[in-house]
C-alpha cells in the first residue's frame, strides 16, 4: 500500500483557560489515503473540529497544538521535539507559518466550514471573493481567475454562473452558498478538503443533492476528504473508513460497513441506537444516559464509563488502549475499551453509574455540586 | 388537507380538539406609507391549509425550511394573525378571537420553540420561569412552587433544580425547563416547533421519550414539527407534509412512510441518509431550489421540480421521451448549461432522439432558438408548449388515495391519482 496523503499521530490540543486545561483533543491518529473520504463523527462537545482546525494549525489563543505529528505527503505540518533544556519545541522539519500560507492551505489541503453564510463575506460579490481565492493560491493572471472561477460555479451546479458571478451572498439560498464553498475549495485543486459539518444546516434534499455532488466529484477529481459530521446516516452513505470521537479521542476506527454491522464500542453502539430510523418504525428509543462531560475534567478511566450501559469497576480505572480487532482482511479495526482488553474486565463488579440512575442528563449538575 | 371538500368521515370513538379550516397567512413585504399606495406582493407564507387533530394524537407536520411549517404552528394558536380561515379549538373559532378572550384561550394552548437557550430568559431562576404561566393565568395561587417542583421531577430533572438559573443546564435539560413550563397551566394541546433539532442525537432521544411519557400521563395532545424525518416517524401518530405554503400529503404514520403517494414525499423519504452503508438509498432526487413563495407557481406548487410531471395530453409521447422534453425544458429555465454547438445539446438532452410529430417541432425550434443564443426565446416556447398546458399547470389537485396501512384516510395532493392515468405516469 502506497504512503497514506495524511497521517495523524497522537494530536492534543488543549485550551488554557481561567478554569484550567481543557484537553479538546487528547491524542488521536488516524489516516487518510489518496482518493478516500474518512469520517469523523462525535456529538458536539467532542473535539471533532478543534481536531480539523489544529490539522490545518488555524487553532487560535488560548488553544494551542500540544504535541503530536501531523504529516501530509512528505511535508510535515505538525512535529515536535525536544529542546536542550527538555522544553518542547517545534521541530526543524516542521512548515513555517508562510509554508503554511503558501504551499499547503488551499493549494493542497481545503477546508469547508458548516455555516457557508459566515464563512463567505457579505460585502463582497461571491464571485471576486472566488476570483481572489484562485488568484492568490493559483499564478494567474485576473482575466484567467475569473474564467476558472465561472467554470468552477457552473461545475458545482450553480446555474447561469455568468449571472450570479455578480451575486452577492444573500441573494443564494443556503444550499447555493454551500456549493459556492465547494467549488472555492476545489478551484485550487486541492489533494484532500477538510468538510466541517458542510451538510448540517441544510434540507434534507439540499443535502442530497451536495452529497451526490460530492460523489461525482471524487470521482473526476480523485479528491480525498476528512467529512466531520454528528449525522450517523451521512456516515454510513458516504464514509470509507469512520473514526468516532468522545471526549477529545478517537474511541472506535473501523471501516464503515464494520463500524455499523460490527460495531465494538459500546458508545457507537449505543449512538447507534438511540437514533430514530427513517426507514423502519422504532417502538422505543434508548438514549445514552447523561449527557458529555467537560473536557476540563474528564472522567478517570475509560471517558465513556460515567455513561456507559456496560460500565463496570475496572472501567474507572483503567484507561483503555487501542486494541485491533479486526479480522485479517483489510484496514484495521481498533476500538478503545477495557472490554476487549484482559484486565479483568469479566470479574469486575458493574458500576453504578448514569446508566442506571433514575434521572437522565445530570452529569454537570454532579460534578458542579462535587466542585463545590 | 388543502381542500374543505375533502371531510373524514366522523370518528365516533375519537374526538376533533383542533380543527383547521382554509388557513392563509399572507406576510406583506413593508409597512410604510409607499408600500401602502403601492403594495409590494405578498409572501403567501402558509395558503390554504385545511386539518384535523384528535386528542391525545401526535401530529408531526414536516417540510423543508421556508415551507410556511412555523408559521402554519403559530397562525394555529393566533400568535400571528392568520390573513383567512378558521380554527376550531374544541369547537370554539379562535382565528377571530382577540384581547382577553384569546389570552384565555391560550391557557389550553402551549408552545414549546426550537432553540432552548433563546426561550428561557436568563436572568429568571428555573422555578419562576415554571411558575410564570400560572401567574399569568391566575392558577394555583399558593401551590405554585410545589407544583413547580413536582413538574421539574416530572420532565426528568431534579425538584432541587427550582432555585438554578438556565446557563448551569445543558441544551437537552434547558427544553426540558421549557416542557416543564407548557405544563405548567395544564394545557390539552401544545405545539412543539422543532423541539429536538438544536439537541445532539443521544439527547434528542431523551427529550423524545419524556414527551411521550408525558403525553401518555397527561393525556396531551402535540402538533410536533420538525425537519428532520426520523424523528417525525418515531413521534407521530398521523403525519403531514409541507411544501411552500401547502400540504401534500397526509396519513397515518406508517402508511406514508411506507406507501407515499405524493412525489415530494417520495424525494424528501428518499434523500434522508439511511445509517446503514448496506442501505444504499437513492438521494439527491430534487433539482433545483423551492421556488419564492411570493409568486408561486400556479396548480400544483411543487410542480417546477417534480419528477413525475405529466406531459399535456395535447402531445402523444412515450414515457422515455417526455422524460428528455421536461429535463431540457427545466435546463432551459435554470440554465445550467452551456450551448457549445448542436451536436453537443442534442448528446445531452436528446440522446435517443429528439421525439416525432409536435413535440418534436417545438423542441427543434427551441434548440434553434438557443444555437442563435435566443435563451428567453426558447424558455418560454418550452415553457408555454409543455409546462403550462400540463393539468398540474392548470389545476390544483386534491385527492384521496386507498390506504394501505391502516384505517385512516390518505391525502395526497397529486394529479397522478385522477383516474387512469397512474399506471403510465409511474412507469417514470
Amino acid at each position: 500500500m502506497a504512503e497514506p496523503l495524511l497521517t495523524v499521530e497522537n494530536l492534543q490540543t488543549q485550551f488554557f483557560t481561567e478554569e484550567g486545561v481543557v484537553r479538546a483533543v487528547d491524542g488521536i491518529s488516524f489516516t487518510v489515503e489518496e482518493g478516500e473520504l474518512v469520517g469523523l463523527v462525535g456529538e458536539s462537545g467532542a473535539g471533532k473540529s478543534v481536531a480539523t482546525s489544529s490539522i490545518m494549525r488555524l487553532v487560535e489563543e488560548p488553544g494551542e497544538v500540544v504535541g503530536g505529528t501531523v504529516k501530509y505527503r512528505d511535508q510535515v505540518i505538525i512535529d515536535f521535539e525536544e529542546g536542550p533544556d527538555g522544553e518542547r519545541r517545534p521541530s526543524d522539519e516542521m512548515l513555517s507559518n508562510k509554508q503554511m500560507r503558501d504551499e499547503i492551505r488551499g493549494n493542497e489541503i481545503a477546508i469547508i466550514f458548516q455555516d457557508p453564510m459566515e464563512a463567505l463575506n457579505p460585502v463582497f460579490t461571491v464571485g471576486s471573493q472566488l476570483k481572489e481565492f484562485i488568484e492568490i493560491n493559483r499564478d494567474v493572471s485576473g482575466k484567467e481567475a475569473k474564467q476558472i472561477a465561472i467554470d468552477m460555479l457552473r461545475e458545482v451546479g450553480i446555474p447561469e454562473p455568468e449571472e450570479r458571478y455578480d451575486s452577492y451572498p444573500h441573494q443564494f439560498s443556503g444550499g447555493m452558498r454551500q456549493r459556492v464553498l465547494i467549488a472555492m475549495a476545489l478551484s485550487c485543486e486541492p489533494s484532500l478538503i477538510i468538510a466541517d459539518e458542510p451538510t448540517t444546516a441544510l434540507d434534507v434534499t439540499v443535502e442530497g443533492q451536495i452529497l451526490d455532488l460530492v460523489d461525482e466529484l471524487q470521482d473526476k477529481y480523485g479528491t480525498s476528504f476528512v467529512w466531520v459530521t454528528h449525522d450517523m446516516g451521512v456516515v454510513a452513505e458516504i464514509c470509507d473508513r469512520v473514526n468516532v470521537m468522545y471526549l477529545g479521542e478517537i474511541i472506535e476506527q473501523a471501516e464503515v460497513d464494520d463500524l455499523f454491522h460490527d460495531t465494538k464500542h459500546p458508545y457507537t453502539q449505543a449512538l447507534l441506537k438511540s437514533m430514530p430510523r427513517p426507514d423502519e418504525t422504532v417502538e422505543e428509543l434508548n438514549p445514552i444516559k447523561g449527557v458529555m462531560p467537560e473536557a476540563i475534567n474528564p472522567p478517570p478511566g475509560c471517558r465513556f464509563h460515567t455513561r456507559c450501559p456496560d460500565a463496570r469497576e475496572v472501567c474507572r480505572r483503567t484507561r483503555p488502549v487501542y486494541q485491533d480487532v479486526s479480522g485479517p482482511e483489510g484496514y484495521p479495526h481498533r476500538v478503545s475499551c477495557v472490554k476487549y482488553e484482559s484486565v479483568g474486565y469479566e470479574d469486575s463488579e458493574p458500576l453504578d453509574t448514569e446508566a442506571t440512575a433514575a434521572f437522565g442528563g445530570d452529569i454537570i449538575e454532579a460534578q458542579g455540586e462535587s466542585n463545590e | 388537507m388543502s381542500s374543505t371538500t375533502t371531510k373524514t368521515e366522523p370518528r365516533e370513538d375519537r374526538e376533533t380538539i383542533l380543527r383547521v379550516e382554509g388557513l392563509t397567512k399572507h406576510y406583506s413585504q413593508g409597512s410604510g406609507l409607499f408600500d401602502s399606495i403601492w403594495p409590494k406582493p405578498k409572501v403567501k407564507a402558509v395558503d390554504n391549509v385545511s386539518f384535523e387533530i384528535e386528542r391525545g394524537e401526535t401530529l408531526g407536520l414536516v417540510g423543508e425550511s421556508g415551507c410556511g411549517k412555523s408559521t402554519l404552528a403559530r397562525s394555529v394558536l393566533n400568535l400571528v394573525e392568520p390573513t383567512d380561515g378558521a380554527v376550531y379549538f374544541n369547537g370554539r373559532d379562535i382565528a377571530n378571537l382577540s384581547g382577553e378572550e384569546l389570552r384565555q384561550q391560550r391557557e389550553d394552548m402551549q408552545m414549546i420553540f426550537q432553540d432552548p437557550q433563546s426561550s428561557l430568559d436568563p436572568r429568571m431562576k428555573v422555578g419562576t420561569i415554571v411558575e410564570e404561566p400560572m401567574r399569568a393565568h391566575d392558577l394555583y395561587e399558593g401551590e405554585r412552587e410545589e407544583r413547580a417542583r413536582e413538574l421539574l421531577e416530572k420532565v426528568g430533572l431534579d425538584p432541587q433544580h427550582y432555585n438554578r438559573y438556565p446557563h448551569q443546564f445543558s441544551g437537552g435539560q434547558r427544553q426540558r425547563v421549557n416542557l416543564a413550563r407548557a405544563l405548567a397551566v395544564n394545557p390539552d394541546f401544545i405545539v412543539c416547533d422543532e423541539p429536538v433539532s438544536a439537541l445532539d442525537v443521544s439527547i434528542q432521544a431523551q427529550v423524545l421519550n419524556t414527551m411521550q411519557e408525558l403525553q401518555d400521563e397527561f393525556g396531551l395532545t402535540y402538533l410536533f414539527i420538525a425537519h428532520d424525518l426520523s424523528v417525525i416517524r418515531h413521534i407521530s401518530d398521523r403525519v403531514a407534509v409541507m411544501y411552500l405554503g401547502q400540504m401534500v400529503e397526509l396519513a397515518e404514520t406508517e402508511e406514508l412512510y411506507e406507501n407515499p403517494q405524493h412525489p415530494y414525499t417520495q424525494a424528501l423519504l428518499g434523500s434522508i441518509p439511511v445509517p446503514d452503508p448496506r442501505s444504499k438509498g437513492r438521494r439527491g432526487l430534487l433539482e433545483g431550489d423551492v421556488p419564492s413563495p411570493i409568486n408561486p407557481p400556479s396548480g400544483c406548487r411543487f410542480r417546477t421540480r417534480c419528477p413525475k410531471l405529466i406531459a399535456p395530453d395535447e402531445y402523444d409521447m412515450t414515457e422515455r421521451e417526455w422524460a428528455d422534453v421536461r429535463r431540457f425544458t427545466r435546463a432551459v429555465k435554470r440554465r445550467t448549461f452551456e450551448v457549445q454547438g448542436e451536436a453537443q445539446l442534442r448528446s445531452e438532452f436528446f440522446e435517443q432522439g429528439v421525439p416525432s410529430g409536435k413535440a418534436g417541432d417545438t423542441v427543434e425550434t427551441a434548440l434553434d432558438s438557443l444555437l442563435s443564443e435566443e435563451w428567453d426565446q426558447a424558455e418560454t416556447l418550452l415553457q408555454e408548449s409543455f409546462a403550462e398546458p400540463s393539468i398540474c399547470a392548470q389545476e390544483k389537485p386534491d385527492y384521496t388515495v386507498e390506504t394501505e396501512h391502516g384505517m385512516d384516510v390518505h391525502h395526497a395532493a397529486c394529479h397522478l391519482h385522477r383516474d387512469g392515468i397512474e399506471s403510465t405516469a409511474n412507469a417514470d
